[in-house]
């Protein structure tokens, strides 16, 4: 939430409240509740199958809620679904296009059902194909083009009414990572204008674009703040990483544990000749560290402040709220990368 | 409203952009003009009678009949139901009976331009001197149009209820089948009544006493346009019920 851009009387523009939804058996969305402001850009993360495309698909009005409400801009997405649909922008993971027909005729469509007039639509088409840099090729066949190309007209097909809410499921899946960054930087650009709703089960992709992240988790809301909230509330996963020669440094845990504000000390194998030692604290304690290990003649080989992301904080939750554990550490792992994993 | 036409203008691009439709109707046209000169040849001139057959006497037509709306209507719901663009059209602000209403027409019209191929012949015979027998032709066309309506209706449904367009083809041919052969099929049980009941939604028995002879039923045409909807009644029900699943 940007604080100042939001009148303090506006009701949320997105508005979920005890959402359920259960395919016979499973339990796909559990009560979930959330509130999104107008012009806020949020990003729902979680490990696949954790409901998100179930609840951008009640959101939609797409597939009705077993139990639970839900609005956008105030109209109710069961009972006033036309409403809704006017005013949300929606980009479906499998991007929907129809393949046989040019990219500009696609939007001349979609501006149809939107019922846009004609000069409206020779207006706003090409604004929004250039805004996803396809002006060039707005006669080609959408079925001709790449993966890449085809999720640049997705959203600009959903652009093009200039909805109030956007919501993108998984906009980047399937793209390399070149295509990643450019439809990361298309969504920041857009952030401006609409409310942002994006999800994915990549956390780098939600880190760096949404300022808001919703974790989902077993259809649970696992989590829900702005990224430093959450890593702050994630408690005690900074740390300060030390390294130190083995020889000499004998209770060296002991002595760095009887330090102020340190929280644990926990040991790592750190190589051959080596004692690795990562210390717990919610404050940078280099400084206290160093001139601990100064005073006892320790050899200090690495000391270094490790912050807390979110990522640990999404594997954490993975891990702990998911029951199946193989699913869980393949999400670990595959969100595991910028820092090393410390659970 | 809008969201008919938009739907519809979309359709019936779809199906003018792929081969299909332009396979279709040449090979449709062949054969209905195969049957109309193979007539007028064997009955020494006889253009009415050749009329009679190209339009709706002869078995060519009515594989036509059962064949050509199936092929037309297979993808429209089930496949897009599949690729994700049903969930796009049923997330824009159109209501799900103006998709199915769209694809309908947009099919229907294909159809009723196929069955045109009949008034050109009586056209260009007309315009070579000898005047056809117009009442039947005109009764004819009207007639196709209908029956391909009921076919068109059945075909969406068909669609609508199955996952892949191979599965819908076939249920709107069985369908399409079942319907045309009703009488047949209660004519297997000894059940006097039944015949009764059957005798008022016989297609063919229908479209022979009323419209090949030129005459225009009410009652016949009530029964066509009510069965029509009573398919797309069906069809917008199952694409309400894909939201469900």
């Amino acid at each position: 939430m940007r604080p100042g851009t939001t009148p303090v009387n506006l009701p949320p523009v997105i508005l979920a409240q005890n959402l359920t939804r259960r395919f016979g058996p499973l339990v796909a969305v559990d009560d979930l509740s959330f509130e999104i402001e107008r012009g806020e850009v949020v990003g729902f993360l979680g490990p696949n199958g954790a409901g998100k495309t179930t609840t951008l698909r009640i959101l939609t009005g797409f597939l009705p809620a077993s139990s639970g409400s839900a609005s956008i801009a105030g109209h109710d997405v069961l009972t006033d679904s036309l409403e809704v649909r006017r005013h949300i922008g929606y980009l479906a993971e499998t991007v929907p296009l129809y393949g046989e027909h040019r990219i500009e005729e696609m939007l001349h469509f979609q501006g149809r059902l939107h019922g846009m007039s004609r000069a409206d639509r020779r207006r706003r088409i090409p604004q929004v194909l250039e805004k996803v840099g396809v002006l060039d090729r707005r006669r080609q066949l959408v079925g001709h083009l790449s993966r890449g190309l085809r999720q640049r007209v997705g959203i600009a097909t959903a652009l093009l009414p200039d909805p109030d809410v956007l919501i993108l499921d998984e906009p980047t899946s399937g793209l390399d990572p070149l295509q990643r960054i450019e439809v990361r930087g298309l969504i920041r650009e857009l952030a401006g204008d609409h409310t942002v709703l994006v999800s994915s089960h990549i956390l780098p992709e939600i880190e760096a674009v949404c300022p808001r992240v919703l974790i989902l988790s077993r259809g649970r809301l696992a989590a829900d703040g702005t990224q430093e909230d959450l890593v702050r509330t994630l408690g005690h996963a900074s740390f300060v990483r030390v390294e130190l020669e083995a020889a000499g440094a004998q209770g060296a845990a002991r002595r760095l544990r009887e330090l102020p504000d340190v929280i644990s000390v926990e040991e790592r194998d750190g190589g051959p000749g080596l004692l690795g030692l990562d210390v717990r604290c919610d404050q940078d304690l280099r400084a206290s560290i160093g001139g601990l290990a100064r005073a006892e003649g320790w050899t200090l080989r690495e000391l270094s402040w490790r912050q807390a992301t979110l990522e640990e904080l999404f594997a954490r939750i993975a891990l702990e709220l998911d029951q199946e554990p193989a699913t869980a550490a393949a999400t670990a792992a595959t969100t595991a990368g910028a820092t090393e994993a410390t659970a | 409203m809008r969201g008919i036409v938009t739907i519809y203008r979309r359709e019936l691009a779809g199906l003018f952009v792929a081969p299909l439709a332009w396979i279709l109707l040449a090979l449709s046209l062949a054969l209905s003009g195969w049957v109309f000169v193979t007539v007028t040849k064997e009955t020494g001139g006889d253009v009415t009678q050749a009329l009679r057959y190209a339009g709706g006497e002869s078995l060519v037509y009515w594989s036509v009949m059962i064949f050509l709306p199936p092929l037309l209507t297979m993808r429209m719901i089930s496949e897009e139901a599949r690729n994700g663009l049903l969930e796009f059209l049923l997330t824009s602000p159109v209501s799900d009976t103006a998709v199915v209403l769209g694809k309908f027409l947009a099919a229907w019209s294909f159809m009723a331009l196929f069955w045109l191929s009949n008034i050109l012949y009586a056209a260009t015979i007309d315009a070579l001197g000898t005047t056809p027998d117009w009442p039947p032709v005109l009764g004819g066309y009207l007639g196709a149009v209908l029956v391909s309506a009921l076919f068109v209706s059945i075909g969406l449904f068909a669609s609508a209820i199955t996952t892949t367009p191979v599965l819908a083809a076939f249920g709107a041919f069985v369908g399409s089948l079942t319907v045309l052969l009703l009488p047949f099929l209660a004519g297997l049980f000894d059940l006097p009544w039944l015949h009764e009941e059957v005798a008022a939604v016989d297609v063919m028995a229908h479209f022979h006493r009323s419209f090949l002879v030129g005459v225009l039923d009410t009652k016949v045409l009530v029964f066509f346009l009510c069965g029509t909807g009573v398919f797309l009644f069906l069809a917008s029900r199952a694409v309400e019920a894909k939201r469900w699943r």
